[in-house]
């Protein structure tokens, strides 16, 4: 039966693993606003984020935060190579949403072999980022990866509201998400934001891998699973709004913690699609509402 | 698109003997497969069980252009149910088969209602959830699935006390269960119902004007569908005589949209020789396992950009301008 002592420590690890999905699903908002197209690829750059980090830090040895800033401007430059091998060519063909979709998930599939193929099948983890004794507020311990995940998210956070509403660049994207014709005649290159709005996603997605990967694992078959929850949180948000996405990540996190007190681990999965599934039914447009 | 009446016989006679061309290259196939027996029979007879279920996944996708990445959950269901009901109840093949159809379509039934009414993208993750939802559903439940371990030991088919367990029979019993299904598809295409489906796949907006009621329309090609795809689950676990979860996973998904799209989406040939290409294919280099999702996934990217309406569009009478 479950232990509901364990309810705050589970509250606390919820909202750590809500902040990643946040991030993914500000990943998926990015592409949809800039381009009306769902990106399901997005677990490629989470899994691809925590990997590439693992090979150069434990491989190569460089020092960890430089192998991290590697992975996340691979991880972009991927980002923009999908978009110009994948998406571009059915975009000027006019494709319709559902081809774009599969080709995405393709996309996400032939990453994932691919990494299979360079790195093997075994899980790989990182050491915690700073190695300090766990903080005790009550009984709850609040380990510093966790400052890790719920600080850096935050930063991000901010950082993208201050990207969108102070820079000409965020300014254009947001106009491009508002309507894209007007913005084209406004002199917008819209193709180059949608390039730029992949570079943006696919760094989103490998920054959460980073953050996530010391407190579980990566292995090359983790990305669809983070790519679902990251699309739940965009959906529970209400889709195109990144910051709802966010709030979206958290409640779905904390939903998933519970979930897994009270029914066990093996159905986390089976929850978050609960959630998802009763969302779309009942209220589609999310919590805040849809953007447009 | 109907061929326009300026055209002559014999060029409606030649379109005619194209039309037949997939037809006669299927039929070698599996003519083949049935003489020399053995791997060829088997590889072939995993093809026929594929292209059951993308003929489901074509009625509803092709016919009437919806969207589902969860098919798989009812090929689960299906498989599940005739596996259990053979292998721990002692039943007979048949009726737990026709006890999985059933299931299948009450699920998709219960599904569907409140599923179809999404649109575009939100359609897609909603039927993705519950193909995965199948997935962990199999893994999870071991007192019935035994989870990973999988199922085994599943009789295989017996008609009129007869057991279809040699290479051959099988596959004669296949090809007559993939020939009666295109069968079915052709009449279905040309019925009222088929061209309700043709008219909602056009324009929902214009069918509902012309007075089709397009959400029982959808409701009924989406059961329908998940009817072929409870078929193809069981039929494989009947013939392989083993089910694990890995069986109806995003694996499968991904391999019977490539073949959906190699044999040409909406046409009544074309989940035949997309499943004879798809599964055909990887056979000739076999020793590169890992290679073979890869190639899958590379194929498909390369089919939606540059041939997006399949090989079998090639060779189609209809749809042509």
């Amino acid at each position: 039966m479950a232990d509901w002592s364990y309810i705050p420590q589970v509250l606390v690890s919820g909202l750590g693993i809500g902040c990643v999905y946040g991030l993914i699903g500000i990943g998926f908002c990015v592409i949809y606003n800039a381009s009306g197209i769902v990106n399901f690829a997005q677990g490629a750059f989470v899994m691809l984020g925590g990997m590439i980090t693992q090979t150069l830090f434990s491989r190569h040895g460089l020092p960890l935060p430089v192998a991290a800033l590697a992975a996340v401007a691979a991880v972009a430059a991927l980002g923009v190579a999908i978009e110009r091998i994948v998406v571009r060519p059915l975009w000027n063909r006019k494709a319709t949403m559902f081809v774009m979709i599969l080709a995405t998930l393709a996309a996400q599939i032939v990453i994932e072999r691919l990494t299979l193929i360079a790195v093997g099948d075994q899980p790989k983890t990182l050491p915690v980022f700073t190695d300090l004794p766990p903080l005790m507020i009550g009984s709850v311990a609040i380990g510093t990866q966790f400052l890790w995940i719920v600080g850096g998210s935050l930063a991000i956070v901010a950082l993208l509201a201050a990207f969108f509403a102070l820079t000409r660049t965020g300014k254009a994207m947001r106009a491009c998400s508002i309507n894209r014709e007007a913005a084209a005649l406004q002199g917008i290159p819209v193709s180059r934001m949608l390039a730029l709005a992949f570079a943006l996603s696919a760094a989103l997605g490998a920054i959460a891998g980073i953050l996530i990967t010391p407190t579980q694992y990566t292995a090359f078959n983790v990305g669809v699973p983070f790519a679902i929850s990251g699309f739940i949180a965009a959906i529970v948000g209400g889709f195109g709004r990144p910051f709802g996405a966010f709030l979206g990540g958290l409640l779905l996190g904390l939903m998933q913690a519970l979930a897994i007190v009270v029914f066990g681990a093996g159905l986390k999965t089976v929850a978050a699609l609960s959630v998802l599934l009763l969302f779309l039914f009942i209220r589609p447009s999310g919590i805040l509402g849809a953007a447009k | 698109m109907t061929i326009s009446p300026s055209i002559t016989s014999p060029d409606r006679r030649r379109l005619r003997l194209v039309g037949l061309l997939p037809w006669l290259f299927a039929g070698a196939v599996v003519g083949y497969a049935i003489l020399v027996g053995g791997y060829a029979a088997t590889v072939v007879s995993f093809a026929l069980i594929y292209a059951v279920f993308v003929t489901g996944l074509n009625l509803f996708m092709g016919f009437a252009a919806q969207v589902s990445f969860g098919q798989n959950a009812f090929a689960a269901i299906g498989g599940y149910v005739s596996a259990v009901l053979t292998a721990s109840h002692g039943w007979s093949p048949l009726p737990a088969m026709a006890l999985g159809m059933t299931a299948a379509v009450l699920a998709a039934a219960i599904i569907g209602f409140p599923t179809l009414r999404l649109k575009g993208h939100y359609l897609a993750m909603g039927t993705l959830a519950i193909g995965l939802i199948a997935y962990e559903i199999t893994v999870e439940w071991q007192s019935v699935t035994q989870g990973y371990m999988g199922i085994s030991g599943i009789p295989p088919l017996s008609l009129a006390g007869y057991e279809v367990s040699s290479d051959r029979g099988q596959l004669v019993m296949l090809a007559l269960v993939v020939a009666g299904g295109a069968f079915a598809a052709a009449r279905i295409r040309r019925s009222r119902f088929g061209r309700a489906l043709s008219a909602v796949a056009g324009s929902e907006e214009a069918a509902q004007a012309l007075g089709i009621d397009v959400a029982r329309y959808k409701l009924m090609a989406f059961l329908l569908s998940a009817g072929f795809a409870a078929l193809a689950g069981s039929l494989f676990v009947h013939v392989v005589g083993f089910v694990s979860p890995e069986v109806f996973g995003l694996h499968m998904v991904i391999v019977t949209f490539t073949m959906l799209y190699v044999g040409g989406i909406g046409t009544v040939a074309g989940p035949l020789i997309g499943a004879l290409i798809v599964s055909l294919l990887p056979e000739t280099f076999r020793a590169f396992k890992d290679y073979q999702d890869l190639a899958y996934g590379a194929a498909l990217i390369l089919l939606l950009i540059y041939a997006p309406r399949g090989l079998a569009s090639l060779f189609s009478t209809r749809g042509r301008s």
